[in-house]
């Protein structure tokens, strides 16, 4: 009897199971109201205001005219990308975008690993932290006060780095208008406001280091400098590799901040990079298809160099981002 | 004796302990004297600044770039707006976040991959400027504070720092409630939010700085005088005293300044200051975000 029933019951569960899929799903969702009355508003944001300007980059195809709207403009094909690449206004901006960053790469990327591992050898705490929190200050700054403050020190007349060269006998150097200059400050500038900064990612991969390592290396008679390089360089390797792979995703964009704050009319041939371009072309002479363009170009360009530094990353071995 | 236990250093190693820690002293002296100096420079007199005296402290001491800070150029006008921005905009921030990332912390309910799918692509790839800049005046936003707001309205990787500490919260705290008769709404308000206080407080330091510090959104999207912004403003004044250091008889707007390099001193230790006065909690919240961000990185 009582297992004639319970068989019954789990013949009439399977078929409920089979039948009633569609039913079941609409049991979940209706268990889940609450979540999507959160979601859906969310949802409707990033497709009107993320997905909307990628519909938008059609016009990179278009003559947009603001009369027409996007839809209505005549089709023009690649016209605006054989400008682009026509142009040597293209192949400036392309340069100095990749050397911005490649300079940045090499002088800059360094210096918080360098950093870390100085902060690290402290032993003294008060020492340590007065020290990171005067380091850490200039990344809560925006690029408007640091440029201000960069643009009062190197000035000719009244700056005081030019005071100190000027009371050494030297000719004043104007700084922000000499194209060579103004790499060095573009580089150094950096430096000040997030070498400081980019220490914590790695001091918090270097405290996940067993201390039994340096312990065995000790006893086994690494010096400190042995056992920075064969213990705490290994342990932050992929931290390190991780942030390279990020860098060479933007490795043809420059934050449009920066650049525009520190750049002048003197030194635009070395300034002008995709960002200031798009915004002096497209915002002030009103030529939105064109630049339009330039940041399609740009969002590809950027997209391909992550895929391949993610995928060398993989072959060598680490963790890429995906 | 004290000494006993500790590993005995070598000659070199002391000697890399000396130079270590003076290497970081003078680093620590470099990062703040551009500060020390600008403070200098604000304080002193147009004479002392053109001479070159002022190198740490101020030199003939005196108030004039702060009382004409305060009687022109509007910097206190422009830092209220901000400051109004700052509030509403971190608001919104944190509604949409949490919002956001409460049902993506759930284990399972329809749609969410495709949820999931969507707000991964946008960190991949975008619109741009001008296509955001076109939709934003099709839609009739121009010179309104809602565009700023509704363009970052949430930042997708500050989404994804919370979203783990809501999955790592027991299941079991949902459940009873549920039991209880609670929803999902409530589950959140009363139990999850409570309970994840201090990454919300990071979460809410982390926007509230983008948004003092916001320059590229109200340049692009906000022209009327009445509603600039602090840092559009302190740009503004820097230019003008620029310009009135190179021409000075060109420039008729701040031709009563008398000293344009205190004048840019001013103003931009005015900006600083709020910055400053919150600084031990920015720093000790903002590490914490990193922390975390990293560990998920």
């Amino acid at each position: 009897m009582k297992t004639e029933i319970v068989e019954s019951e789990q013949l009439q569960g399977a078929k409920a199971l089979k039948l009633n899929k569609r039913q079941r799903l609409w049991k979940d969702i209706k268990a889940a109201k609450y979540l999507y009355m959160l979601i859906v508003p969310v949802m409707i944001y990033i497709l009107i205001f993320r997905y909307g300007p990628m519909y938008g980059i059609v016009i990179a195809f278009k003559d947009y005219k603001i009369g027409d709207g996007i839809w209505g403009s005549v089709w023009v094909g690649l016209k605006h990308f054989r400008r682009l690449f026509n142009s040597y206004d293209f192949y400036q901006i392309l340069r100095n975008s990749l050397m911005l960053n490649v300079y940045s790469l090499v002088f800059q990327f360094p210096v918080p690993i360098i950093l870390a591992l100085l902060l690290n050898e402290v032993k003294n705490r008060f020492f340590k932290k007065t020290v990171q929190s005067i380091l850490y200050l200039p990344h809560f700054l925006s690029w408007v006060i640091l440029a201000g403050i960069v643009i009062q020190m190197t000035s000719p007349s009244t700056g005081i780095i030019n005071m100190i060269i000027k009371s050494l006998g030297g000719e004043p150097i104007y700084f922000m208008s000499n194209k060579v200059w103004w790499l060095v400050i573009y580089v150094v500038s950096g430096i000040w406001k997030e070498a400081g900064w980019g220490t914590i990612i790695y001091l918090a991969s270097i405290s996940n280091v067993d201390a039994q390592l340096y312990e065995a290396a000790y006893i086994d008679g690494a010096n400190k400098w042995k056992q920075t390089w064969h213990i705490t360089l290994p342990a932050i390797k992929s931290t390190i590799v991780i942030l390279l792979i990020m860098s060479m995703g933007s490795m043809i964009s420059v934050g449009f901040e920066k650049i525009y704050m520190l750049s002048n009319d003197y030194v635009r041939e070395v300034s002008e990079v995709f960002a200031t371009y798009t915004y002096r072309l497209g915002i002030q002479n009103v030529q939105y298809s064109y630049t339009s363009a330039v940041g399609l170009f740009q969002s590809i360009v950027n997209f391909v160099l992550l895929a391949a530094a993610n995928y060398v990353a993989n072959r060598m071995g680490e963790h890429g981002i995906w | 004796m004290a000494h006993k236990k500790r590993i005995r250093i070598s000659t070199g190693e002391r000697i890399f302990y000396i130079v270590n820690y003076f290497f970081l002293t003078l680093l620590g002296i470099s990062t703040l004297y551009p500060f020390v100096n600008t403070i200098a420079n604000s304080l002193s007199s147009s004479r002392a600044i053109l001479t070159g005296e002022v190198v740490l402290l101020p030199v003939e001491w005196t108030v004039e770039a702060y009382r004409q800070i305060t009687t022109q150029g509007r910097i206190f006008h422009s830092m209220a707006n901000t400051v109004y921005l700052t509030l509403i905009g971190t608001f919104l921030n944190m509604l949409v976040t949490t919002m956001c990332a409460y049902p993506l912390s759930k284990r399972y309910f329809p749609g969410k991959m495709l949820f999931v799918t969507l707000i991964a692509i946008t960190m991949f790839f975008g619109g741009g400027m001008i296509p955001t800049f076109i939709l934003i005046r099709t839609i009739g936003l121009m010179d309104k504070y809602g565009a700023l707001w509704l363009l970052s309205l949430f930042s997708t990787g500050n989404m994804i720092i919370l979203r783990p500490f809501f999955q790592q919260l027991p299941a079991e705290l949902e459940e009873s409630a549920k039991i209880d008769g609670a929803n999902d709404i409530t589950v959140l308000v009363r139990i999850y939010l409570p309970l994840s206080k201090a990454v919300l407080a990071t979460l809410t330091l982390f926007y509230a700085v983008g948004w003092w510090n916001s320059y590229m959104g109200p340049l692009l999207y906000i022209s009327d005088p009445d509603k600039t912004v602090l840092m559009l403003k302190l740009k503004q004044l820097l230019d003008q005293s620029q310009m009135a250091q190179l021409h000075p008889e060109e420039v008729g707007v701040v031709k009563q300044i008398v000293a344009p390099e205190s004048f840019k001193a001013a103003s931009i230790i005015v900006s600083t200051v709020p910055i400053l006065c919150v600084y031990p909690f920015l720093q000790k919240y903002f590490v914490k975000g990193v922390m975390v961000g990293s560990i998920k990185g």
